[in-house]
C-alpha cells in the first residue's frame, strides 16, 4: 500500500467510495457498501484500503444531512419567533403548485405548533428597534421546549437580516439557561430577507445539528484513532468548498447537498487542467441524472435551493449557497410504461439497484432504459460491472415485448424508441441548465460520468450540437475524485436594498470591510490566513423583484468609473439572460461575498505512453446507433487505450463502471490524462 | 387528413415533440415569472401563457393560477375573428382585454397574441395574458369594489395591433402610457409578455426546424387527442348522474345583494355537463363574470375530477359543456362592471365542486374559503414619499377531505403557483406594519376530519394616511361542510380606528386608515367532513394541545373534554358516549 497524502470518501445511496491520490501522483479506488444505521462504519472500511500515516487532506461527503432530514429523523426541534409570527412555518408561501389537485397537501412542519413559541420583541426593515426583547418570554420558551422534550432550538425574528440584535441575546439567554440545547439562530445561517425562507433554513439546521454533530465527532475520533488529525478532515460542503469538520458541525445544513457537487468541482478541476472553462456536467445513475453549468471555470451556485420540491409539491425553502445542479427522474434503471391514455412514457419511476433492470435477473420484468440498451448492443451483457453482475439479454428482450406489440414496431426500433425518449428527457434537463438560464448549449463541452454517463452522452452531444464530450477516469468514482480537488469556501449573504443612486462607494467600502471581517473570522477557525474574496451583488431594475447575480468591480478605482462599470455589468447580465434591458433605474437587493483559500494540490501525472489500438481491441459486434444505422463496431477495453489515442467511429469503449459509445460520425481521443475526449463535427 | 399525417409519425417522435411542445410553454411561463415588473405577476403568478394552434384550440399553457385555464383560446379565437388569417403577418402582436368577447376576464388582465409563421404559413399563436397592476381607470390599481361601468375599470384595448410586422405601434403605447398610473410598470410588464411571447415564437419554429411541418402539427393533433382520451377515461369512472347546488353571493359591494346562483351538473359517463340556468340576473356593481370567466371555472372543476396532474389542452376541454343564458352574473354583457369578476368566477368553480364532492370523495373535499381575499392597499411611502401599490390575495382555510384534515393557509382555488407576499418584504416596500401573521383558530369547521384554518394578518398604517381596497366573499355565507361535517367560517376585514371604533366589513373601496390604525385581514376556516363525534379523541387531544382546536370546542363540538390547565383528557359528553355505546350496539 502506497502513502496517501490526499484521500477523498464520499457516501453514496447504495456504495461509499473512496479515491486517493497517492505520492507519485498515481490514483487508486476503493468502493465499500454504504451502511446507513452507521455511516461511519463504511466510511472507516473503505479507508482501510489506503494507508492512512501521511494524511494531509481528507475530503468527506456525506448524506447523513440529507437522509435525517428525508427520513424525519432529526432531533425534537423548538422554534421561538416574533410574537404574533408563530405559523408563519406552517403558512409558508401557501402556494398550491398542484393546481387541480383540490386534496394537495401542503409540506407538514417540522416543528408541531406546540413548541413553535413566541418572545415579545420588533425590528423594522431598517433594523431599528421598535419593541425590545422581552427576556421573561425567552426563559418561559426555554422552559415550555425542556417540558416538551426538545433538544434543540431554532430562532428566527423578523428583520433580523437588517438588525440580529434581538436573535443574539435570545440565544445567549438560552444557551445560559439551557447549556445542553442545540441552538441556530436564523441570521447566522443567512442575511438574507423573507422570513418564512429564514426560518425555514434556521429549523432545518437546528433539526439536523445533534445528528451531524455525533457523526462527526464520532467520524473525528476514528479517524483521529487512525491516524489522521483532526485538522486534515474536512467536510464537503454544498456550495462546493470543504470546512473542517468542527466548522461543519455549527452549521451542518451547509452539507445537505454534500455529495453530488464532488463531481462539479471535478469537472471544474479537468477543465482547468486541459483548457475547457466552460463546461456542463453530465451525472447519470440509476434513478437519476444530475446536470450543472461551469462557466469561466466557476461553478454556479445559487440561493433558492429546496428540498422535497417537486412540480407538484411546495417543499421547504434552504437559504444557503448550493451550487446549482438539476436532478430529473431519468437513470439506467428508469422504466418505460404506458399511460392509460397510450402514451410511451420512460421514468421517473425507477427499477433502482434492487430488482434492477429485467436484464439483472432479480425478478425486474419492467422494461427499463439499461433493458433497451442491451438489445441495440450498447452494452456488453458479459462485461457489466467488469463482468460482475452477467446480464442477461433473452430478458431484456422479453421485458421489451409488450411495446413492441403495443405499437406495432420491431424488437430493436422499441429499444432505440425506448432510448430517444430517455435522451429526449435528458436533453430536457442539459436545456434546464443551459438554454433556461440564458446560455447557449453549444458554446459547452459536456463532462459526462456515473455508471451511465458516458452511454448516453454522445448521442446527447450529436442532438444538441455540442462538440466535445469529456469521460474522466474513472467515472463511478467521479464525485469523490472532485473532492480531491476542492478549496476551503464560506459565504456570506446581505440583504439590503437600495438604489444606485441611494449610495456611494465609502458605504460600500465598509459593508464589505464588515462582511470581510465576519467571513475572516470563520477562516481564522479553519486555521487559514489567506482567503481570496470575491464579491457579487444580486441587482434588479427598481420595482422587480427578480435579480441578476452580478460580480463586481473593484472597490479601488474612481466613483464614476465604478458606478458606470456596475451598470453596465448588470445591464448586459439582465440581457443576456432575459433578452431585454430597460431605461429604469437599478439597485442593489444583496450584497454576497465569497471567501476561498486554496488547498495545495498535486499536480497530475501525465500517464505513461500507451499501447496502439489493436491491444485495446476485444472484439467487434453489432451495434444501432439509432439514425445513423447498425454497425459492425470494434469493441476497446479502456484501460488498454494509452494516452493520445484516436479512435474513428463506430466504437464502444468499456471500463468496469462505465461504458462509452462513439457514433460512427465521431471521433475519440485519448488524452495524456486518460480523459476520453469525444469529439463530433459540428457544422 | 391531420391523423393520417400523424399515422405515419413514429410514436416515439410523437411523444418526442408531445414533451417539447408542453417545454416551450414552461419556458415562456419562466421567461415571464423573470422579467415582469409588477408584484401581482412574478410574486403572485397571476398570468398565464402559452401556445394555440392556427384554429384557436389550445396546444399547452403554463399556468400560475387556475383562474385563466383556456382563457387563451378565447383571446386568439377573437383575433381571427376579426383579423382573419389573411389580416395577420409576422412579426404582429395583438393586445385584448375586452371582457365580453374578447377573451377577457377584466381589464385589468391584459392578453397578448403572437401569430406563428413557419414558410409564410400560420402555424399557430402563442399568448400571454397577465394581470397588469395598472391599466388606468378610477381608482388606482384599477379593478375596484365599487365600479358601475365597465368605463370606470381602466383602458378598454378592443383586440388591436399593438406591433404590426415588428414595428412597434407608437401611438398605441404613448396612450397607454398617459393613462396608467405607473407607466413604467405597465410598460415593462408589457415589454417581458412580448419577450416571453417572441420566446415561445422562436422555440415553436425550432421545433419545426428540426423535426418539419407534418411531424410538429401531427404531435399537436396527437397531444390533443392524448388530453381527451385520458380526460374521457376519467369521467368513464365516475357515478352517472344530475347533481344540483346552490349558493348565495353575498353582495355586489355597492349595496345589492344577496344574489342566488345555481347549477346542475350531469355526468353521463362520457361527458361533464354544466347547466348554470336559473343564475341570478347581471347585477349593478363589479362582481360581474363573463362567458370567458364561467368556461374557466368550470374548466378548473373538470381538470380536479378527471386528471389534475395531466398538461393542459384543448383535448382535455373537449367533453365539457357549459350552458347558461346571456346576460346572468356569470354571462354578464357590456357595459356591465367586471373588475372583481374573479369572486364570482370562484363561484362557477365551487357550485360543482359542491354538487360533485359527495360522488366524487377520492378528488373532492368539502368547501373552502373560496375568495381571493385581494387586497390593494395604497399610500404614499413613509421613506421615499412615493406611490405605494399593495395588491395580493391571501391564504386560507381549505375543507376536510374523507380522509384527510383539511389544509390550513393556503392559495384558493382561482390562485395556485401564488405566494403570500413575505412580512418582511410587505413593510419594507410599502407603507404598513404587519402587527401578525397567524392562523386563526375559530370554532367553525368541526368533523371527523376538521376544516383547515385561516390566518389573521394585520396591517398597521406607517405613513399619514392609507387607502385599503378589499373584496372578501364568502363574507355573509360559510364554507360547507360534507356528511355531517361543520361549515367553516367567514372571511372578513376589521378595522381598528384610532377612536376605539371597530368595523367589520366584506368589501370596501379606498377606506381610509390614518396613521396606527389597523386593518385586519381575516380567512375562513374550511369546512368539515363527517360528524365531529367521530373523529378519535387522542387526535382532538392532540388538536387542543397543538392550539388548533380551542378546549371549549373540542367540548362543544367533539364531545371531548379537556382540562384547560394540563390539556389532559378529563373525559367525554354524553353525547359522545351515547353515540359510541350505540355503535357499538347496533
Amino acid at each position: 500500500m502506497k502513502r496517501a497524502p490526499r484521500v477523498a470518501v464520499d457516501i453514496g445511496g447504495t456504495f461509499t467510495d473512496l479515491v486517493y491520490l497517492d505520492e507519485a501522483g498515481g490514483t487508486g479506488t476503493g468502493k465499500a457498501l454504504t451502511t446507513p444505521h452507521r455511516f461511519a462504519d463504511a466510511v472507516m472500511q473503505v479507508l482501510s484500503e489506503a494507508d492512512l500515516a501521511g494524511v494531509e487532506f481528507l475530503a468527506h461527503g456525506t448524506t447523513v444531512i440529507i437522509n435525517a432530514l428525508t427520513e424525519r429523523r432529526g432531533a425534537r426541534t423548538a422554534l421561538l419567533t416574533t410574537r404574533g409570527f408563530r405559523d408563519v412555518l406552517e403558512i409558508q408561501k401557501a402556494n398550491r403548485p398542484d393546481l387541480y389537485n383540490l386534496l394537495y397537501r401542503k409540506p407538514e412542519p417540522f416543528v408541531p405548533r406546540r413548541l413553535r413559541l413566541e418572545a415579545t420583541e420588533r425590528m423594522n426593515h431598517k433594523g431599528e428597534e421598535l419593541v425590545p426583547l422581552d427576556e421573561e418570554d425567552v426563559r418561559l420558551a426555554v422552559e415550555a421546549a425542556r417540558r416538551q422534550g426538545a433538544e434543540a432550538v431554532a430562532i428566527c425574528f423578523l428583520h433580523s437580516y437588517a438588525n440580529p440584535a434581538h436573535e443574539r441575546q435570545a440565544a445567549e439567554i438560552i444557551r445560559e439557561l439551557w447549556p445542553e440545547a442545540v441552538v441556530t439562530v436564523s441570521h447566522q445561517l443567512t442575511g438574507e430577507w423573507r422570513e418564512y425562507d429564514r426560518t425555514s433554513t434556521a429549523v432545518l439546521d437546528a433539526y439536523v445539528k445533534p445528528i451531524a454533530g455525533r457523526y462527526l465527532a464520532e467520524l473525528t475520533e476514528r479517524l483521529e484513532a487512525a491516524g489522521v488529525s483532526r485538522r486534515s478532515a474536512f467536510a464537503m460542503q454544498s456550495n462546493g468548498g470543504v470546512t473542517r469538520f468542527e466548522v461543519a458541525a455549527e452549521a451542518p445544513i451547509h452539507l445537505v447537498e454534500s455529495g453530488p457537487v464532488g463531481g462539479v468541482i471535478g469537472a471544474a478541476a479537468i477543465g482547468e487542467l486541459i483548457g475547457e472553462p466552460d463546461l456542463i456536467t453530465l451525472d447519470i445513475g440509476g434513478t437519476t441524472a444530475k446536470a450543472s453549468l461551469i462557466e469561466r471555470g466557476r461553478l454556479r451556485v445559487a440561493g433558492d435551493y429546496f428540498i422535497e420540491r417537486t412540480p407538484t409539491t411546495a417543499g421547504y425553502p434552504i437559504k444557503i449557497p448550493v451550487v446549482d445542479i438539476v436532478e430529473i427522474g431519468a437513470g439506467g434503471g428508469s422504466i418505460a410504461w404506458f399511460d392509460p391514455a397510450g402514451a410511451l412514457k420512460v421514468g421517473p419511476r425507477s427499477a433502482g439497484a434492487d430488482p434492477g433492470p429485467a436484464c439483472y435477473g432479480r425478478g425486474g420484468s419492467e422494461p427499463t432504459v439499461t433493458d433497451a440498451n442491451v438489445v441495440a448492443g450498447r452494452i456488453d451483457p458479459d462485461y457489466f460491472l467488469g463482468g460482475r453482475l452477467r446480464l442477461q439479454a433473452d430478458r431484456a428482450r422479453a421485458a421489451l415485448q409488450p411495446i413492441v406489440e403495443r405499437l406495432g414496431v420491431g424488437l430493436e426500433e422499441a429499444a432505440l424508441g425506448l432510448i430517444r425518449i430517455a435522451n429526449a428527457n435528458m436533453i430536457h434537463l442539459l436545456r434546464l441548465v443551459s438554454v433556461r438560464r440564458g446560455k447557449d448549449v453549444r458554446e459547452f463541452s459536456l463532462v459526462a460520468y456515473g455508471g451511465g454517463g458516458a452511454m448516453h452522452a454522445t448521442a446527447l452531444a450529436r442532438e444538441l450540437r455540442i462538440r466535445r464530450v469529456i469521460v474522466p477516469p474513472n467515472p463511478g468514482h467521479f464525485s469523490a475524485w472532485g473532492m480531491l480537488m476542492a478549496d476551503l469556501r464560506h459565504d456570506l449573504v446581505q440583504t439590503r436594498f437600495v438604489r444606485l443612486d441611494a449610495v456611494s462607494i465609502e458605504e460600500l467600502r465598509r459593508l464589505w470591510a464588515e462582511l470581510e471581517g465576519r467571513l475572516g473570522a470563520t477562516f481564522a477557525e479553519e486555521g487559514v490566513g489567506e482567503v481570496v474574496f470575491s464579491r457579487a451583488a444580486d441587482m434588479r431594475y427598481a420595482g422587480q423583484e427578480h435579480a441578476v447575480q452580478v460580480p463586481l468591480p473593484d472597490l479601488d478605482g474612481s466613483e464614476p468609473e465604478f458606478w458606470a462599470e456596475v451598470e453596465r455589468r448588470f445591464h448586459e447580465h439582465h440581457e443576456r439572460l432575459y433578452g431585454f434591458r430597460l431605461a429604469s433605474p437599478c439597485e442593489f437587493v444583496n450584497f454576497r461575498l465569497t471567501g476561498l483559500a486554496r488547498v495545495r494540490k498535486p499536480s497530475l501525472r501525465p500517464l505513461p505512453p500507451g499501447g496502439g489500438l489493436e491491444q485495446a481491441r476485444k472484439g467487434t459486434r453489432m451495434v444501432h446507433f439509432d439514425e445513423v444505422g447498425r454497425h459492425p463496431t470494434p469493441i476497446l477495453e479502456r484501460d488498454l487505450l494509452g494516452p493520445d489515442a484516436v479512435v474513428q467511429g463506430p466504437a464502444v469503449v468499456e471500463e468496469p463502471a462505465a461504458c462509452t459509445v462513439v457514433f460512427p460520425d465521431q471521433t475519440l481521443r485519448v488524452d495524456r490524462f486518460g480523459n476520453l475526449i469525444v469529439e463530433t463535427e459540428v457544422p | 387528413m391531420a391523423e393520417a399525417r400523424a399515422e405515419r409519425i413514429d410514436p416515439f417522435t410523437i411523444e418526442i415533440v408531445k414533451d417539447a411542445l408542453v417545454a416551450i410553454g414552461d419556458e415562456m411561463f419562466v421567461s415571464l415569472q423573470h422579467t415582469a415588473k409588477s408584484t401581482i405577476i412574478y410574486e403572485v403568478l397571476d398570468y398565464a401563457s402559452g401556445l394555440v394552434d392556427a384554429r384557436g384550440q389550445l396546444i399547452t399553457q403554463g399556468n400560475g393560477v387556475t383562474g385563466f385555464l383556456g382563457t387563451l383560446t378565447f383571446a386568439v379565437r377573437s383575433v381571427l375573428d376579426k383579423f382573419g388569417v389573411e389580416g395577420l403577418q409576422p412579426g404582429d402582436v395583438l393586445i385584448t382585454n375586452d371582457p365580453y368577447t374578447g377573451g377577457g376576464t377584466h381589464l385589468s388582465d391584459v392578453t397578448l397574441v403572437v401569430p406563428i409563421f413557419y414558410q409564410s404559413r400560420l402555424l399557430a399563436f402563442s399568448a400571454c395574458k397577465a394581470h397588469w397592476t395598472e391599466v388606468g381607470g378610477k381608482d388606482p390599481g384599477s379593478w375596484t369594489t365599487d365600479a358601475t361601468e365597465v368605463f370606470q375599470e381602466g383602458l378598454q384595448f378592443p383586440c388591436v395591433k399593438l406591433f404590426e410586422a415588428g414595428r412597434p405601434n407608437a401611438a398605441l403605447i404613448d396612450l397607454i402610457e398617459a393613462n396608467v398610473r405607473l407607466p413604467d410598470m405597465t410598460r415593462g410588464d408589457m415589454e417581458a409578455q412580448v419577450a416571453s411571447l417572441r420566446l415561445g415564437e422562436r422555440r415553436f419554429c425550432q421545433l419545426c426546424d428540426k423535426y418539419g411541418v407534418d411531424v410538429v402539427t401531427g404531435s399537436i393533433e396527437a397531444l390533443m387527442e392524448h388530453g381527451e382520451r385520458l380526460t374521457r377515461l376519467e369521467l368513464a369512472r365516475l357515478p352517472r348522474g344530475t347533481y344540483v347546488a346552490e349558493d348565495m353571493i353575498d353582495d355586489d359591494g355597492i349595496g345589492n345583494g344577496p344574489f342566488p346562483v345555481r347549477v346542475a351538473v350531469t355526468l353521463t359517463g362520457e361527458e361533464l355537463v354544466c347547466d348554470f340556468t336559473g343564475t341570478h340576473p347581471q347585477v349593478p356593481g363589479p362582481v360581474n363574470c363573463t362567458l370567458t370567466g364561467l368556461h374557466s371555472g368550470a374548466r378548473t372543476v373538470l381538470k380536479a375530477i378527471t386528471s389534475p396532474s395531466i398538461p393542459v389542452n384543448e383535448g382535455c376541454f373537449r367533453p365539457l359543456r357549459v350552458t347558461c343564458p346571456p346576460g346572468t352574473i356569470f354571462t354578464a354583457q357590456r357595459p356591465a362592471p367586471v373588475s372583481t369578476y374573479w369572486e364570482t368566477m370562484e363561484y362557477v368553480t365551487d357550485l360543482i365542486w359542491k354538487a360533485l364532492a359527495p360522488v366524487v370523495p377520492d378528488r373532492l373535499p368539502a368547501g373552502h374559503f373560496l375568495s381571493v381575499c385581494g387586497v390593494v392597499v395604497a399610500g404614499l411611502h413613509p421613506d421615499s414619499g412615493e406611490l405605494f401599490l399593495l395588491v395580493e390575495p391571501q391564504a386560507g382555510g381549505w375543507g376536510a377531505g374523507a380522509a384527510k384534515d383539511g389544509e390550513q393557509g393556503l392559495m384558493c382555488v382561482g390562485d395556485g403557483e401564488t405566494y403570500v407576499i413575505p412580512v418582511e418584504v410587505a413593510e419594507a416596500r410599502y407603507g404598513i406594519l404587519v402587527d401578525r401573521y397567524q392562523l386563526d383558530v375559530t370554532d367553525a369547521g368541526a368533523g371527523r376530519y376538521r376544516g383547515g384554518r385561516g390566518c389573521i394578518r394585520d396591517y398597521r398604517a406607517v405613513s399619514d394616511e392609507i387607502t385599503l381596497t378589499a373584496t372578501f366573499g364568502r363574507h355573509k355565507y360559510l364554507p360547507w361542510g360534507v356528511d355531517g361535517g361543520f361549515p367553516g367560517s367567514r372571511n372578513e376585514v376589521r378595522i381598528f380606528h384610532a377612536d376605539g371604533r371597530e368595523v367589520v366589513l366584506g368589501k370596501c373601496a379606498r377606506y381610509r386608515l390614518r396613521k396606527g390604525e389597523v386593518a385586519r385581514l381575516v380567512t375562513g376556516t374550511g369546512g368539515g367532513w363527517g360528524s365531529p363525534l367521530d373523529r378519535p379523541v387522542e387526535r382532538v387531544v392532540e388538536d387542543v394541545r397543538d392550539g388548533y382546536v380551542t378546549v371549549a370546542q373540542a367540548a362543544r363540538d367533539y364531545g371531548v373534554l379537556v382540562d384547560e390547565a394540563t390539556l389532559e383528557l378529563k373525559g367525554l359528553s354524553a353525547e359522545r358516549t351515547a353515540r359510541a355505546r350505540g355503535e357499538a350496539g347496533g
